[in-house]
């Protein structure tokens, strides 16, 4: 379990990470907590290290107006410290606390996460459902992905091999807005067998809108599209949480052969999970 | 007296403070490091191992297949030569691979990184074969493992075959098959071994090991070298659980090769290669019937096993005869047929798991007599009191050809009851049933064990200063001997415990040896050294009398001081005068511990998760002498035993690949899984030995599954149970429930 030979570089600025991806040949270090135990097993042999933790400004999250921006080197502990303000922060919040344990959750980053686009994370289900949107630099300029657009496939994003994931841009969540978060897992520090994530907003005691995320769902994270339509114009009481949970299950889900469960099992846990999910936003807001 | 004092461990000074030494952590100048290219089929003919690019590769300094070592000696047997006679084990594969990750050839470089390029750059040829799993499967397979040999490595039978009239006219018979999935010992430290060839012919031996001298018998043996000069040395252990009493491939290679470069070498397993195998423990289908009459009194019982030993019949052939011999656990049963097989098949070669037979045997009797009880509509735990061998029935022989030497089960029982409230639950059940609530259950274990065997060493030697030195043949892998072993010491001295140093595990220094594993440290080398000490105050007050010219009957010890003729001399004074020590070999009979457990569990309806409220150990070791650890092995084993009733199971693909590589995929207990545990015990003395003791560390891996998977079987009331295979995940009991 020792990688094979790398190059390793330090960038001290984003022109600096730029300039070593454009070999192509290049991957970037940020908290280094999966592509590093790849290197270990010699599944991922990248010819190049470039290491992004000594680039100034990296680490910021910046809210401007109704967007919150999060650069690559911010690491999933900043979302349990508050980092983010408002209602949007304690969703994060609310999620962060599931991904794998602390001493992980002090190296690793959100951007590394969405890069490295496990089946299993969580934060490519969140920002999927929210709608972010992404920018990847590279030697050609800066381009603009939609997260629904960004997650191929597990293990494959829309980011090219010679493109930094530069940023990654939040909404904010408007005024009353609820948000719910369950996971089910075989250990507490274990993958998700299966999450979901959902913040809804309420005018007038009714849905106005709504974002469901499923995390392991399927080959990508998993906007519950028809889960939300079902929600949309109705009181977040029990038939409409009830037939969430059931499009959630039935429509949104696609899910694959996975250890220790079966299609109909998945299903189920997405519907078992999205109800709880609406459950605790409506209780626990 | 200091037997029976809760002593806190010696050696956890350094090993909490991360100053222990373990073989990783030796710096021995000019060491290289191995490592092996590995099949990567579970079954194939071995065409071709090209090394060129490996040797080309910087900073290799050699590589190697078997071709290249003639002089390589298979791997030996431990015990049970016959399931091995047909089935040689090389340590590098030469025309056939049996699993993935066989040894093929072994790179040797500067360092591990560049050891592992020269792996990577090695390219074998392997043309697939078909590939058997299941040991039911591979025994009535016509794909042989191994030409000329059959896959069914030895079968036995014990008790006798039972009349099926005994099935047609029993008021009850229940039938179910179990799985005893495989399981990976985890230790912390891996396996590793440092060889230093020494001027002469000569090699110092440091490994991670159980059983130190035992390996030098090998080596020796296997490379034509006299004992004597092969010294093996045993540092800081983390953990063997019967996974390092082994002489295996990779050592004997390592070995060549540091003979063959004439430097020292060393091999650190690492984790990809440890969760892989070898070894594996556990591995066995299980099918069971019990027959009962209307009262729940057993009248008949028949286990049947299948074991899968993986790729090569080794230590792990033997364990499902230990299943076979404590079939019928703390019961009389009239008539007992059982059968097991060891069957080989293209996993990685299993050995003995903490418990090593017993956990498989106890789970099978326990579940079975759990679903005697659902059936006929009794209380679990009247239906073990109405079949225990009483206290008054020892020593008790089996009808499998053990003699129980002492028990008392059923008070053993009341003590578990009352410490998990047993009533209290049961009202609690009957009340969530009644009114709706999350489905609760409550399961028990009452087991009974083995522990011990064969003969160990023990001297203890008098010094002039006052200090005494106890040599024992046994081998700590994280036991805390040198605590427990100079309480006994000093206990039969009647001296401090702090004035006694333990040496061990280096055979150097301690003449001879067997190890320490089937839990036979404290009841078997604690008995030898309890033995010695004794020895030691005869000796004593036979000096004594010669020095004072009375004869020995007037000489009188008490705590560390002889007394005659009006003089006195310490132990210390008199060791002044000569050499003052006493050796002894103790070989005391297998002892029986046994034990009972109670669990309680809810089970989350929505999907399936357990949720372990309660579990309770009460455990009968005999004569415990330090409760502080015994009781930390307790949690050891009892998570152990957690681990592999709710998370832990080796997985293949169809092809044999292991799937099971991290500890991302191979989920054990840590502290956010481990329950409330409560310990408690009875204590009956081990009437074999002056000291008392039975063997301890092994219990909760035997007692907690069945307890656990009885509890949750309560829970959803479930009338058949083979679908409620270990590990119970989620999915296992959604599945189940439904």
């Amino acid at each position: 379990m020792k990688p094979a030979p790398f190059e390793y570089v330090a960038a001290r600025s984003a022109d600096d990470v730029v300039a070593a991806l454009a070999d192509g040949r290049t991957e970037v270090l940020a908290g280094g907590q999966s592509l590093v135990l790849e290197m270990n097993y010699r599944t991922r042999r990248p010819a190049r290290l470039v290491d992004i933790n000594r680039v100034p400004g990296f680490d910021t999250v910046e809210a401007i107006g109704d967007t919150v921006r999060i650069g690559p080197l911010v690491r999933h502990q900043a979302f349990e410290s508050g980092a983010v303000p408002g209602q949007l922060g304690a969703l994060l919040h609310r999620v962060v606390r599931h991904i794998a344990h602390p001493p992980i959750r002090t190296r690793g980053t959100m951007l590394g996460s969405l890069a490295y686009a496990h089946p299993a994370a969580e934060w490519p289900a969140v920002i999927t459902a929210l709608g972010a949107e992404l920018d990847l630099v590279g030697a050609g300029g800066r381009r603009t992905v939609a997260a629904g657009d960004f997650f191929l496939a597990p293990f494959r994003t829309a980011r090219r091999p010679d493109e930094l994931l530069a940023e990654v841009r939040l909404p904010v969540l408007p005024a009353g807005t609820v948000i719910g978060f369950a996971e089910h897992r075989r250990t507490h520090a274990s993958f998700a067998q299966l999450a979901v994530i959902a913040a809804v907003t309420l005018a007038d005691g009714r849905v106005s809108s709504a974002s469901i995320g499923l995390v392991n769902a399927a080959d990508r994270p998993v906007r519950a599209r028809a889960a939300e339509a079902a929600l949309l114009g109705r009181p977040l009481d029990d038939p409409a949480v009830a037939a969430a949970a059931r499009a959630a299950a039935e429509q949104d889900a696609d899910p694959g052969p996975q250890p220790y469960t079966d299609l109909a099992y998945q299903r189920h846990t997405v519907a078992v999970l999205t109800r709880r999910a609406l459950d605790q936003a409506r209780t626990e807001g | 007296m200091t037997i029976g004092a809760r002593l806190r461990r010696r050696e956890d000074h350094r090993l909490v403070r991360g100053a222990g030494c373990y073989v990783g952590d030796l710096r021995v100048a000019g060491c290289l490091d191995a490592v092996f290219v590995r099949s990567d089929l579970a079954h194939g003919d071995l065409r071709q191992v090209d090394l060129e690019a490996a040797r080309a590769t910087p900073g290799v300094v050699a590589a190697w297949s078997s071709a290249d070592l003639p002089f390589l000696p298979d791997t030996p047997p431990m015990m049970d030569p016959e399931s091995v006679r047909g089935r040689p084990w090389p340590p590098l594969a030469t025309d056939r691979v049996r699993y993935v990750g066989q040894p093929v050839a072994v790179v040797v470089g500067d360092d591990r990184y560049v050891a592992e390029d020269g792996r990577d750059a090695a390219r074998v040829r392997i043309d697939a074969l078909p590939v058997l799993l299941d040991p039911a499967e591979a025994a009535d397979s016509p794909v042989r493992l191994f030409a000329g040999a059959g896959n069914v490595a030895s079968e036995k039978t014990f008790g006798e075959p039972i009349d099926e009239a005994v099935w047609q006219q029993a008021t009850v018979v229940v039938e179910a098959t179990y799985r005893q999935q495989l399981l990976a010992h985890t230790y912390l430290e891996t396996r590793a071994i440092l060889v230093r060839p020494e001027p002469g012919g000569g090699l110092t031996v440091w490994v991670s090991h159980q059983a130190p001298h035992r390996l030098r018998r090998d080596l020796a043996g296997g490379f034509g070298l006299r004992e004597e000069n092969v010294r093996v040395i045993v540092p800081d252990v983390g953990g063997a659980f019967g996974g390092k009493s082994e002489t295996w491939p990779e050592y004997l290679a390592v070995v060549a090769a540091a003979r063959r470069l004439n430097r020292p070498v060393r091999w650190l397993e690492d984790r990809a290669e440890a969760l892989t195998g070898p070894p594996h423990g556990r591995g066995q289908n299980q099918r069971v019937r019990l027959a009962a009459d209307a009262d729940g009194r057993m009248l008949a019982y028949e286990l049947h096993i299948d074991a899968d030993v993986g790729g090569y019949p080794h230590t792990g052939a033997f364990v499902p005869m230990a299943t076979s011999m404590m079939a019928t656990g703390a019961y009389t049963i009239p008539q007992v047929s059982v059968r097991s097989r060891a069957v080989v098949t293209n996993t990685a070669p299993t050995s003995p798991y903490r418990g090593a037979g017993r956990p498989e045997a106890a789970s099978a009797i326990e579940r079975t007599v759990d679903l005697l009880a659902h059936r006929l509509g009794l209380d679990p735990a009247e239906v073990r009191r109405r079949n225990f061998i009483g206290p008054d029935a020892f020593p008790y022989d089996t009808p499998t050809g053990f003699t129980y030497d002492s028990g008392d089960y059923a008070a053993a029982l009341d003590v578990a009851l009352r410490e998990v409230d047993y009533s209290g639950w049961r009202s609690e059940q009957a009340r969530r049933r009644r009114e709706g609530g999350v489905p609760l259950g409550i399961g028990l274990c009452t087991y009974v064990e083995r522990s011990g065997a064969g003969e160990e060493f023990g001297a203890v030697e008098a010094c002039p200063d006052g200090t005494f030195v106890a040599l024992s043949g046994c081998c700590s892998t994280g036991q805390g001997h040198e605590t427990s072993f100079p309480q006994v010491v000093a206990d039969v001295l009647g001296i401090e415990p702090e004035r006694v140093r333990l040496v061990e595990r280096d055979t150097a220094v301690v003449p001879s040896g067997i190890g320490s594993f089937a839990s036979r440290s404290m009841q078997t080398g604690g008995a030898a050294l309890h033995r010695a000490a004794g020895k030691l105050i005869e000796a004593a007050r036979q000096r004594m009398a010669e020095t004072c010219a009375v004869p020995v009957g007037e000489v009188t010890y008490d705590a560390g001081v002889l007394a005659a003729a009006g003089r006195s001399m310490t132990l210390a004074e008199l060791a002044g005068t000569g050499q003052l020590r006493a050796d002894n070999t103790f070989a005391p009979p297998e002892g029986f511990p046994f034990g009972a457990y109670a669990a309680v569990v809810e089970v989350e309806p929505e999907l399936g998760e357990v949720t372990v409220l309660r579990l309770v150990a009460v455990d009968d070791y005999g004569v415990v002498v330090n409760p502080l650890i015994v009781d930390g092995q307790g949690y050891g084993s009892t998570v152990q035993g957690l681990g592999q009733a709710l998370y832990e199971d080796v997985r293949y693909d169809p092809d044999g690949r292991p799937l099971t590589r991290s500890l991302l995929d191979y989920l054990i207990p840590t502290l956010s899984e481990v329950p409330a545990l409560r310990f408690a015990e009875t204590r009956t003395p081990n009437p074999n030995t002056p000291l008392g003791a039975k063997g301890a560390g092994e219990a909760g891996c035997i007692g907690a599954p069945p307890a656990i998977v009885n509890a949750v079987a309560d829970a959803l009331a479930l009338d058949a149970r083979d679908a409620l295979q270990m590990p119970l995940t989620p999915y296992t009991c959604w599945s189940a429930a439904r």
